[in-house]
């Protein structure tokens, strides 16, 4: 019996995908992206979290029939109204075999899987062949730039990316808009070629940078060091995608 | 919204027209000791003097009228004849009848003089009968003082050459209603009178019922188009906004003024109408808190209509509440209602039922402390070694107890003869009888208060000291003797790992639903009260969830102090149906399904699940749509109501700290919804609490 850490369960998440859904948030993740707004999602182990209403422990160990039981409770509901459930992080990936022993054991139930694409790629095909839809980030296309935001190299997940593609998944690519890093217009034109011509890929979301994020590094006891100007005005430039024939929407 | 309604609604919101306010009530003593009148001919004398003091108001853009003048309403008895009359009785709340609806139909349908004609009929026929006689003749009076003012407003609407008011007001209230224009002035006027007579938390019933028929019968003649009658609607609506701020309530806000739209017929069939749905377009533009609306919904109602509930709900008063027909409807058959009138139910004030103009029910008798129970159960059941199942009997004895006192109180109950109110009920004048001497139903509401901690309490009990031995139950008991100081790590347990209401766990849900039984076994036990109807129990806490944890004199119970679910003194509880303030829970889907469980075939006197969602998650069309889908799983659960909020925490921390530039804030408090600033300090610190998960 596989287990697995989890650092939040959060139901009528109704921006993480079709319908609504219960997200399941893996606790883990080994990027470390300047910009992460769930800082409580990079280490796998349980940690405190000290907020207005005091304190809590984000992490906690399930099973895998103890997790699938949990959620089965309520796929039920979820079909009705259109949605499913998506599993988020920290990364899947990290935790891949766990999270596939969980799908395999849910009811027929719509899954998603949101992800960083920086996984091994038997474990990208773990999980992305049990999933119906896939949420892939894009961040840089630029290898060093890339290492220096996020802690490590793209090669991974470009490769990952293309193998979901040649898989004849549909997946939806979101770009986190982090001023002056993601959104800059060459890294934007660099991502719509990277992605021209991927047949399975649906639309683009772009997600504008939320300030909020830096607080919750506070309430985590961790470091929240940007070293860009989170002020600046973020560069929405969706005509870029719009003219390469790339449905784009602004979240 | 066209400019002169946004200029009116701008002179409403600042209070511009206080200043055509008398100073004073005015002094009817005087005049009742003189005739040394009899109770219910002193309260005609009331409101034919408060008809005949009131001034004429009728402002230049205005083309629905009345604004009242009158600061107060004036005793009919001295304070030492009060005293007598009242000795030994318990009177509801204020003391004159309130929380019920009128079936406003009778008055568009008949007019004034129509209920007159009636009322002399009925006195030509009973005319040996000196009750029935008094009772006709106070109603009369009070018909003509409202004719009287009617004619007053007519005749100064003529001399300001302003006509189309004074040819209105020529017709109505006196004759039925021919326009949605007539309709709306008529009722308008009768039902401020209403309040002028000192009743309160007038409901306004079933209104996209009662007003459609003339709404339609306009526009497919072509008086009215969708914009002008939305322009109509939302000046009554604004007009209900004018006086509020001198209606009686617990806090500013909690007025009653309520509308229900929505469910079906008394035929079953679906009454959703374009009135319907132009009452909620209507309240989303204005953004007004009055009046407050309930929509009525099963588990078919489509996803637009939802949806454009849901806008209503974005913009953040709190409204619509939800009821659910599915689970409604029928408990108020398997209780004694026929089909036909339980169809016709509307929420009276706050979130309680009952039937228009046929229902003389005090629907909110008072509230049982779950709290109460089973803190007192805990520590004495712990103390004398009880075991589990000993402490749950104690509980059951505890609510049987609470609910058998509160019955015994109210079999004491007096209230004040309302003959004008009576007006407006079915059979009051055609058996010459005032409303306060019953209606067709007579049933008492009595709610169940804070389930979610007391469950979260006896299933910290259950898990902690029975199942896993992790807390002795001397140190528990050591632990909330001393508040919880000095057993931080004890009350950290208590509160974090503990089962908890909202989750869809099961152990504390069966308790959950354990106390609400026991609630419902009590009221059956009680039941066929003194007043001869029966006991709803009911999920609402009213205002009780600040008093149980405060402590106020209105409150039978005592306060309760520090809590087995790790809740300390004073801390407040949760409102109506929703976790306790504090406990993580996963989120909506598991609320209700937590909820979903309780009896509602038994538990039917309303009280909603009640929940907050950020204000973040209604950005589009589609997260609207997701939300309305969620309204639709509640009734397909089998919840029995909702009321859903959309709030901005930040906004309210800095109204706490900045009011003056929030004046406009509105938020749902416990079963209604009030200006933030205007609240409490405590409720003001409820709502932000309820947050902070």
């Amino acid at each position: 019996m596989t287990s697995g850490i989890i650092f939040d369960i959060k139901e009528f998440t109704i921006h993480d995908g079709p319908g609504i859904r219960t997200t399941v948030f893996l606790k883990g993740c080994s990027m470390s992206c300047m910009w992460c707004h769930n800082p409580e999602g990079q280490s796998r182990q349980p940690q405190v979290i000290r907020g207005l209403a005091g304190e809590r422990i984000a992490g906690k160990e399930y099973t895998a029939v103890e997790l699938a039981d949990l959620l089965n409770q309520q796929v039920d509901i979820l079909r009705a109204n259109e949605g499913g459930i998506t599993f988020s992080g920290g990364e899947p990936l990290m935790q891949a075999a766990f999270v596939a022993e969980v799908i395999d054991l849910l009811n027929d139930v719509h899954v998603l899987m949101d992800t960083s694409g920086y996984g091994q790629e038997q474990d990208f095909r773990l999980l992305a062949d049990r999933s119906d839809l896939v949420f892939f980030d894009l961040k840089l296309i630029d290898g060093p730039q890339h290492q220096h935001y996020t802690g490590c190299d793209n090669g991974l997940i470009l490769r990952n990316l293309h193998l979901l593609n040649k898989m004849g998944k549909a997946f939806v690519v979101r770009v986190p808009l982090v001023p002056g890093v993601t959104d800059t217009s060459q890294n934007l034109a660099d991502i719509v070629q990277t992605l021209s011509g991927l047949s399975g890929l649906l639309w683009v979301d772009l997600l504008p940078y939320n300030k909020a994020a830096g607080a919750k590094y506070r309430y985590a006891g961790m470091e929240f060091k940007p070293d860009y100007d989170e002020s600046r005005e973020l560069n929405l430039n969706t005509a870029l995608f719009e003219q390469a024939g790339i449905k784009v929407t602004v979240v | 919204m066209n400019e002169r309604l946004t200029t009116m609604m701008n002179r409403v919101r600042d209070g511009e027209h206080h200043s055509l306010r008398q100073d004073v009530p005015i002094e009817i003593l005087a005049e009742c000791e003189a005739g040394q009148l009899s109770w219910p001919k002193r309260v005609a004398c009331l409101v034919r003097r408060q008809c005949e003091a009131e001034r004429v108001i009728i402002e230049p853009d205005e083309r629905i009228v009345f604004t009242r003048t009158l600061p107060g309403v004036p005793p009919v008895y001295s304070p030492e004849e009060w005293a007598q009359l009242t000795a030994g009785r318990t009177l509801h709340e204020f003391g004159p009848v309130s929380n019920i609806c009128a079936d406003w139909n009778l008055l568009l349908s008949q007019g004034l003089l129509g209920r007159k004609q009636v009322a002399l009929a009925t006195r030509g026929r009973l005319v040996d009968e000196h009750k029935t006689v008094e009772f006709l003749n106070s109603a009369v009076e009070t018909i003509d003082a409202v004719l009287g003012l009617a004619a007053r407003y007519a005749d100064s609407a003529r001399e300001k050459g302003r006509d189309e008011i004074a040819d209105i007001l020529d017709h109505v209230p006196a004759y039925p209603s021919r326009t949605f224009h007539e309709a709306l002035q008529s009722l308008r006027l009768c039902l401020a009178v209403v309040w002028l007579s000192g009743n309160y938390h007038v409901g306004l019933g079933r209104f996209d019922q009662y007003m459609w028929p003339f709404l339609c019968s306009d526009l497919q003649a072509g008086l009215l188009t969708v914009d002008t009658a939305e322009e109509l609607l939302a000046e009554f609506f604004i007009s209900l906004n004018k006086d509020s701020d001198l209606y009686p309530g617990v806090q500013q806000g909690d007025n009653g003024q309520t509308l229900t739209i929505g469910g079906v017929t008394p035929n079953g069939d679906s009454a959703v109408n374009e009135l319907t749905r132009m009452v909620l377009r209507v309240s989303r533009d204005l953004a007004i808190i009055d009046p407050k609306i309930n929509l009525r919904i099963s588990a078919q109602t489509d996803l637009d209509l939802l949806s454009l509930a849901t806008e209503l709900t974005r913009i953040g008063l709190g409204f619509p509440q939800y009821s659910n027909d599915d689970v409604v409807v029928p408990a108020l058959v398997s209780h004694g209602y026929t089909l036909e009138d339980a169809r016709d139910y509307v929420v009276a004030a706050c979130r309680a039922f009952t039937i228009p103009g046929r229902g003389m029910e005090v629907v909110n008798i008072g509230a049982v402390s779950f709290p109460a129970s089973v803190d007192h159960a805990i520590r004495v059941g712990l103390t004398a070694q009880d075991d589990f199942e000993g402490i749950l009997k104690r509980v059951s004895e505890n609510i049987d107890d609470q609910v058998h006192q509160l019955g015994e109180a109210y079999s004491r109950l007096l209230l004040p003869p309302a003959p004008y109110y009576s007006v407006f009920m079915e059979g009051s004048l055609e058996q010459g009888r005032d409303l306060s001497d019953g209606l067709k139903y007579i049933n008492f509401g009595i709610h169940g208060a804070c389930a979610a901690n007391a469950a979260d309490a006896l299933a910290a009990v259950k898990q902690f000291i029975f199942d896993d031995f992790g807390i002795s139950s001397g140190d528990l008991l050591s632990a909330l003797e001393a508040n919880f100081d000095g057993y931080e790590a004890l009350r950290r347990k208590l509160a974090d790992e503990g089962s908890k209401v909202g989750n869809n766990d099961a152990v504390v849900d069966t308790l959950l639903v354990k106390l609400f039984d026991n609630l419902a076994d009590a009221c059956e036990k009680y039941g066929r009260t003194s007043r001869g109807g029966t006991l709803r129990p009911g999920t609402g806490s009213a205002m009780y969830y600040i008093w149980l944890a405060t402590g106020h004199p209105g409150m039978r119970e005592p306060v309760v102090a520090a809590t087995a679910d790790g809740r300390r003194r004073g801390e407040p509880f949760s409102a109506n149906l929703s976790p306790s303030l504090g406990a993580r829970v996963r989120g909506p889907i598991s609320m209700l399904q937590s909820f979903a469980k309780i009896d509602y075939q038994r538990i039917y006197n309303g009280g909603p699940i009640t929940m907050e969602l950020s204000d973040s998650i209604f950005r589009d069309t589609e997260s609207i749509r997701k939300i309305a889908m969620f309204v639709r799983t509640f009734a397909q659960l089998g919840c029995q109501q909702l009321q859903l909020n959309s709030l901005n925490l930040d906004t309210l921390l800095d109204a706490k700290t900045h009011p003056e530039k929030h004046k406009n804030l509105i938020v749902r408090v416990w079963g209604w919804s009030g200006y933030f600033c205007e609240l409490a300090p405590e409720y003001q610190e409820q709502i932000i609490a309820r947050h902070y998960f």
